[in-house]
């Protein structure tokens, strides 16, 4: 239930962050990638998500390598931000 | 320099090529902003996600005028802008300090420098040619002409995209009102009243498809620019420089078709423009144009584009009278801003 109401907010954030015009928060699928064939975001959006994950999470990705995996879809991020919240409550 | 194509979005209908100045547009209080076409069937929407309004509508301009023109690149792109991208300027430098200097998101960062527009652009066209942007308060436009011309006689370029775009933000009119320039008009078709003080912002872009030879789809000629530097010039200064201008291009005074002159609204500003029309104009027919656009730093582009529709219509628009010009037509535009800045530009027809 936590998970399915993290998943809704980052949604959410997604949507005014990216100013996704003609797209809502409930057109994004969990599972859809976000890059690429998914919502089709770039690199200027992952350093926007990157800010996002701090703004709202308090959580600093710091190796960039974990970049495609952790902003894979809604979900990996919902994840990744669960595993750090408990690593640093 | 030969126009072969014109593109401008402005406080009048005048995206898109369609009636020219037929009726002007009302605009109420103390700006004037521009009448915007829907971007979604002229830009990647994509990238219109991440624009501010000047970008959309600096974009969108561009586009019409290579569209008007027939053009897919050009050997140079160059942009006039005295302001900039205000709007994320302002909405970076708020995060700044909202933020503490800290999670800083890179778009407004990106899209605020004054370059922005000819690079989106550029990007756009996927052209890779020069491509360079003046910032040179109300000589930005005047200057990217200027660089144009010297592109065209340095062998350097055949053709050239060239424009200006500057936009009202909520900040920007914050400080600029402070300054006591504006007034609330009740509305722009009685901005010339006389004994007021304050005139209404304007805002717009407005972009020129330039050739060095003529190609057969010209219909204006830019003949000649200049800049003069002159806050409060001495009695007579202008009526010599301008005398000069002319003399320099082997034209007099009676060539002229029409004057356009920048009058703005405020009684100290206009004097010296009422001065030259009763006097060294007062056998030439003379009009203001920023009754069309407000006062903004690029607003000669806009005078631009109407002296080139002008030519390529043999007459004055109908919001103007609609008086037809007979065969060869030449305009002359000066303009000049509160900070003493003057340009004359020569335009006739092909």
């Amino acid at each position: 239930m936590v998970m399915e109401k993290l998943m809704e907010d980052l949604k959410t954030q997604i949507v005014e962050q990216l100013n996704l015009q003609d797209v809502k928060p409930g057109d994004i699928g969990n599972d859809d990638p976000l890059f690429n064939e998914g919502l089709g975001l770039d690199s200027i959006d992952a350093l926007e998500l990157i800010v996002l994950l701090q703004q709202h999470y308090n959580i600093k990705l710091l190796n960039a390598e974990e970049g495609p995996k952790v902003f894979y879809s809604v979900r990996s991020m919902a994840e990744y931000i669960t595993t750090h919240q408990k690593a640093n409550p | 320099m030969y126009i072969c194509g014109t593109g401008i979005i402005s406080p009048q209908p005048s995206f898109g090529h369609g009636p020219f100045l037929e009726e002007m547009a009302e605009h109420r209080g103390e700006e004037m902003r521009c009448i915007e076409p829907e971007y979604k069937d002229l830009l990647d929407p994509k990238l219109i996600r991440r624009m501010s309004r000047i970008i959309r509508f600096g974009t969108a301009a561009a586009m019409d005028c290579l569209k008007e023109a027939g053009w897919n690149s050009t050997d140079a792109i160059i942009t006039g802008t005295a302001y900039g991208c205000l709007e994320d300027t302002g909405v970076f430098l708020s995060r700044l300090v909202e933020f503490k200097e800290q999670m800083l998101t890179p778009t407004a960062f990106i899209q605020s420098t004054h370059n922005t527009i000819g690079a989106q652009i550029g990007l756009s066209l996927k052209c890779h040619s020069y491509n360079n942007t003046f910032v040179h308060r109300a000589f930005s436009f005047e200057h990217a002409l200027l660089d144009a011309w010297m592109l065209f006689k340095e062998g350097q370029a055949d053709n050239a995209l060239v424009g200006a775009a500057d936009e009202i933000t909520g900040y920007s009119q914050a400080i600029i009102r402070r300054f006591g320039i504006y007034r609330k008009c009740e509305s722009n078709f009685t901005l010339f009243e006389k004994g007021q003080k304050g005139t209404m912002a304007g805002e717009g872009a407005s972009f020129f498809a330039l050739q060095k030879q003529a190609g057969g789809k010209e219909y204006a000629k830019i003949d000649a620019i200049k800049t003069l530097l002159l806050e409060n010039p001495a009695a007579g200064t202008m009526e010599t420089e301008i005398q000069l201008f002319l003399s320099a291009h082997s034209v007099s005074i009676t060539d002229l078709d029409l004057v356009l002159l920048g009058y703005n609204g405020d009684f100290s500003h206009d004097a010296a423009l009422h001065h030259l029309a009763s006097g060294m104009f007062e056998d030439s027919i003379t009009s203001g144009f920023k009754q069309y656009c407000g006062e903004y730093p690029t607003s000669s582009a806009f005078a631009l584009w109407m002296a080139a529709n002008i030519c390529k219509n043999n007459s004055l628009p109908s919001s103007m009278g609609g008086i037809g010009l007979e065969g060869f037509v030449r305009v002359l535009i000066y303009n000049v801003d509160l900070l003493g800045h003057h340009s004359l530009i020569l335009v006739s027809s092909c």
